[in-house]
């Protein structure tokens, strides 16, 4: 029993040092900000940097939210090159039921890019 | 190690191969030909390809069907899980007869396809022995139902369905993978017998019994137990209704056979002991305390709903109270073979009158607008033989015989008591279901009080089931009453493929 608690007793201690080490660091920053950079805020120092500029507008824009189509789409591509290298690198040795199987894993992958096509996914506006 | 035969593969899993191949053909069947075509034309084309698949698998169980394991049980096909897979693909063709008017969207062969998918997930979960192949089936059985559940998407009640039932869901697959990786901590394996040999060696330690807890929350999820039903009630009402059937049907099935499978495999020698005033670390005093909490809850919170698939959800709960409660009687291996089909029996029968009772929602609903339960007075009046088989289904699930239901309770209580070899160990949990079984009687009755003796309520438009919701609620009433009056129909092929399977 004893050794078991102290095999647990060491992850005791990581969680307590895992804990402690950001709040320090986070504890000492506050500290030098509050000793040597008090804050004094001013229009000028609070306006939003546009490169020297004038700041214009608000900076809460809308984003289209639409592009996380675009990167569903790249997911595939990016899963297929993921199966195609090592694919590619066994190819000569492998038997003829890999290679269907990968023929039928391209399958679906082209199906799913022919579907979001049709259904006018890639199309932006 | 052996290679690896495809074909091999193919044979044992071609039933699902089937279905994908139907999957893919009714997402391009609608894609290419179909454009401009009326919802219900394309709805038609989408079941039939449906059914088409689905009567190809069907095919293929009964009459060519492949037994065998592949790759030390990655997939494990026997006549039980063929059996079980028939069963599945049977519900969801159902199912598919009754989205024959999808008036909730304008995807009908993505609705379709999802259909599919979520089916061959459902039939490769029940098949596999191996803990990494049963959570990406567990997954491909859910992320078809998250997005079924919120397919419609200008209602506002099915976007929070769906978001409700996926957090739950990725939360509740977030502790199942943990659990299985304790597993694996333990056994340096992921297949069921080995970890079922490495937890006999010791009695449970604190890593085991974290791996425990984490399983039977993930499966509590699945099965809509409490504490982890919250989900089901919001995602059961705002879902589209042929949705909510088959998540209510087809999934509940296939996650208490494979649960089932876990338990009584994997983690057997680990069961402890649920006697009253007597626990013993283990599953059994875990399945005790949920099943003991969903019947109360789901008996007792289904008497204030006003929504009827509320009150189906609600009863969805209490019945999975039962069924843990069959669950716990697989701890006893002598007792496990009657376990089981008593298990696989009352899940398959509930889950026939569940789709039937929601095609009559169905029904209701697009009369009256809603699934209020005001919408079912005078039900009787308006369409007599949709009122009968609504008293058909409700008396069913309440446990009344000659109905299949009553079997159910019966077999699984029985299995229950016999528990523990002969101590009457679970009969405490046995009496509260018993006295809560008669709890449920009242709002079953209930509802069937508004559809048999109150009045219509002033002008309600007529109650008219298409055509192929008329076969669909036919059949399965029909077959609630015949697999009351002849349990045997269902019960000896489940008692042979158990004992072929080697329980």
């Amino acid at each position: 029993m004893t050794e078991q608690t102290q095999s647990y007793l060491f992850l005791a201690v990581l969680l307590g040092v895992a804990v402690a080490f950001p709040l320090v660091m986070l504890g000492l920053a506050r500290l030098w900000a509050t000793v040597y950079s008090p804050a004094k805020p001013g229009p000028a120092k609070a306006a939003p940097y546009e490169c020297g500029l004038e700041s214009t507008g608000d900076a809460w824009v809308q984003l289209r939210s639409g592009y996380y189509l675009y990167a569903i789409v790249f997911l595939i591509f990016d899963v297929e090159a993921l199966f195609l290298l090592p694919f590619a690198v066994a190819f000569t040795s492998l038997p003829v039921g890999a290679f269907v199987a990968i023929l039928v894993f391209l399958l679906l992958l082209v199906e799913g890019l022919v579907w979001a096509w049709q259904k006018g996914v890639l199309e932006w506006n | 190690m052996n290679p690896f035969s495809y074909l091999e593969a193919l044979r044992l899993a071609a039933p699902e191969t089937a279905l994908a191949v139907a999957a893919l053909a009714v997402l391009f069947a609608d894609l290419g030909g179909m454009r401009g075509e009326s919802l219900r034309h394309r709805a038609i084309l989408g079941a039939g390809i449906t059914a088409v698949g689905g009567a190809m698998a069907l095919l293929w169980l009964g009459f060519a069907p492949g037994y065998g394991t592949i790759a030390e049980g990655v997939l494990v096909t026997s006549p039980l899980t063929q059996l079980v897979k028939a069963g599945l693909v049977l519900l969801t063709l159902l199912v598919a007869g009754l989205s024959l008017d999808p008036r909730f969207t304008g995807h009908v062969g993505e609705y379709f396809s999802l259909l599919l998918l979520g089916t061959i997930g459902m039939m490769v979960l029940v098949s596999t022995q191996d803990l990494l192949m049963l959570f990406l089936a567990l997954e491909l059985t859910s992320l078809p139902l998250y997005v079924l559940a919120g397919f419609n998407k200008r209602d506002r009640a099915s976007a929070e369905a769906a978001l409700k039932y996926f957090f739950f869901g990725s939360v509740a697959a977030a502790f199942l993978l943990f659990g299985f990786s304790l597993l694996y901590g333990v056994a340096g394996s992921t297949r069921l017998p080995v970890i079922a040999a490495a937890v006999a060696l010791k009695p449970p330690d604190a890593l085991t019994l974290v791996a425990l807890v984490c399983v039977v929350m993930g499966f509590g999820f699945k099965v809509a137990a409490v504490p982890f039903h919250l989900w089901a009630p919001d995602a059961y009402e705002g879902a589209p209704t042929p949705a909510a059937a088959f998540i209510a049907s087809g999934s509940k099935v296939a996650s208490f056979a494979v649960f089932g499978i876990v338990l009584a495999q994997g983690l057997g020698p680990m069961a402890g002991g649920a006697d009253w005033h007597g626990f013993t670390t283990g599953w059994l005093p875990l399945l005790a305390v949920v099943a003991l909490a969903s019947m109360l809850l789901g008996n007792l919170a289904a008497i204030a709903q006003r929504s009827v698939k509320r009150l189906l959800a609600y009863s969805a709960i209490a019945h999975a109270g039962y069924l843990l409660l069959g669950l716990m009687a697989l701890a006893t291996p002598a007792n496990r073979p009657a376990a089981l089909a008593a298990i696989l029996y009352y899940a398959i029968t509930y889950a026939l009158s569940t789709v039937g009772a929601f095609g009559i929602v169905a029904v209701v609903e697009r009369a009256t607008g809603s699934d209020a339960a005001d919408g079912f007075n005078g039900l009787a009046r308006r369409s007599p033989a949709l009122a009968l088989c609504l008293m058909i289904f409700l008396l069913s699930l309440a446990g009344i015989p000659p109905l299949a239901g009553f079997l159910g309770k019966f077999y699984v209580f029985v299995a229950a008591t016999r528990a523990g070899d002969g101590s009457l160990s679970l009969f405490w949990l046995v009496l509260v279901a018993i006295a809560l079984s008669v709890v449920s009687l009242y709002y079953y009755l209930k509802l069937l009080k508004r559809a048999y003796v109150l009045p219509p309520d002033g002008a309600v438009p007529a109650t008219r089931p298409d055509v192929m919701e008329f076969v669909v609620i036919g059949m399965t009433a029909a077959a609630v009453l015949g697999l009351g009056v002849f349990p045997r129909a269902l019960l000896e092929p489940l008692a042979l493929a158990i004992q072929q399977a080697g329980f």
